[in-house]
């Protein structure tokens, strides 16, 4: 296995997954180094190189579970009850929002529907690779794709209303008129 | 299959369009080429999709940390060799493999005996007097996997085209072993009921399932594997109808 040719190839998708887990950059970081060093020491156990994007995610996500020590770095986010129906989202609404709101969005969504969305949108596996990664049956995932796009729909409706709000218009049309 | 199944499946559908070939979706892709309503649906839930996607990648990953990846899988740590010599590392194989073998032959045989439970179970409850307690009785297939979709219950996947023109008797969700699944009843031309129950095929995972009818206390049995699915058919009527079916 061609251990560089593999870093390149999956080291910025496997960091964005790192970053929506810790919320921290430098944490993000060192967790997906962590992933390649232990790559490079068992990359002699991997026998089907092209599993090597679902062990790769699987197993930042196993280290980042062992390194979780403190509960209080990682508070547990309640999914906000008012805004668990998905109202339509405007997709031009949604280009306007930058990066960072759109991954904070990803990390409000409930724990059990959260995996297997940052998964879905960030290693860009299928319903497939994910169950095997996350060790649960194919339906769970579709039912928690499901579950979990409709929060994130709805998460990022709450943002753009928030923002919405915020905008001050310099001057009215009617001052404009005058 | 109704627009509801289909979303739910399409909602797993990459938006990189890298699933196009997976037979899972072939059905709900197809229904949404010649469906306006759940084109549109679907139209409007890639662009979402894609969107978040595209959104997400605009987050770059610090400039030095692909040299240090590479630093740090440079430094790795040796391997262990084994010291010992050859008859003690023969010795530690035969040991080990017995510590690792035993308990998948165990599990084998505890899978193997689970199939057999659930068969069993599924069978007992066809066969009581009070059967069947149908949750949605309806003639009308697309209702009951409608229903069960709602139930979160496990649904039909790519029913067999001849099975899709007999009525339905209606369906039922319910719970077995702690797992979710669904039964859904259809009515032969001869009146006999055909029985399909659909479980999540992780439960028997890594289980060999004979894929051809047995007879098992009356009852013509068959399972097969679809789409990350156990269906188990069950019948009294003859062979010769059911397999014009099945």
């Amino acid at each position: 296995m061609n251990l560089e040719a593999v870093a390149g190839r999956f080291y910025a998708s496997l960091y964005r997954f790192a970053l929506s887990l810790t919320k921290n950059e430098v944490e993000a970081g060192d967790l997906t180094q962590q992933t390649f060093f232990i790559l490079a020491q068992r990359s002699h156990q991997i026998r089907d190189t092209s599993k090597v994007k679902c062990w790769l995610f699987t197993t930042l996500r196993r280290e980042f579970l062992r390194t979780l020590r403190v509960q209080s770095n990682h508070p547990h986010v309640e999914f906000r009850p008012e805004i668990h129906d998905a109202p339509s989202l405007s997709v031009d609404a949604l280009r306007a929002l930058d990066a960072k709101t759109v991954l904070e969005a990803l990390t409000q969504i409930e724990p059990t529907y959260r995996t297997a969305v940052e998964l879905f949108y960030l290693s860009e596996m299928s319903y497939k690779e994910i169950a095997e990664s996350l060790e649960i049956p194919i339906g769970t995932v579709m039912s928690r794709l499901s579950r979990g796009k409709e929060q994130l729909k709805a998460i990022l409706s709450a943002a753009i209303s928030e923002i919405s709000a915020k905008i001050i218009p310099l001057r009215t049309d009617e001052q404009a008129a005058r | 299959m109704t627009n509801e199944v289909a979303k739910f499946i399409l909602n797993t559908y990459r938006p990189n369009g890298a699933d196009a070939q997976d037979p899972t979706f072939r059905a709900a892709l197809e229904q949404a080429a010649s469906d306006p309503d759940l084109a549109a649906w679907f139209k409007e839930e890639r662009s979402f999709d894609s969107l978040v996607a595209a959104k997400l990648t605009e987050i770059q990953a610090p400039p030095n940390l692909y040299s240090a990846i590479l630093a740090g899988m440079e430094t790795r740590s040796p391997i262990r060799r084994f010291t010992i010599g050859p008859i003690l590392a023969l010795a530690a194989v035969v040991v080990l493999s017995g510590i690792i073998l035993l308990p998948m032959y165990m599990e084998h045989q505890s899978r193997t005996a689970l199939i057999s439970q659930y068969q069993k179970a599924n069978l007992t409850m066809l066969s009581s007097p009070t059967w069947p307690q149908l949750d949605l009785v309806t003639t009308d297939f697309s209702r009951t996997q409608e229903y069960l979709a709602h139930m979160k219950a496990p649904c039909i996947p790519h029913l067999p085209g001849a099975l899709l023109d007999l009525p339905t008797v209606g369906c039922k969700a319910f719970y077995w072993n702690n797992r979710q699944l669904s039964l859904t009843c259809f009515r032969l031309p001869s009146g006999d009921l055909l029985h399909v129950f659909v479980i999540d095929e992780y439960t028997f995972r890594s289980t060999n399932i004979e894929d051809t009818f047995r007879e098992m206390d009356g009852w013509h049995v068959k399972f097969e594997r679809r789409d990350g699915m156990l269906l188990m058919f069950v019948s009294r009527a003859p062979m010769a109808e059911i397999k014009e079916y099945v």
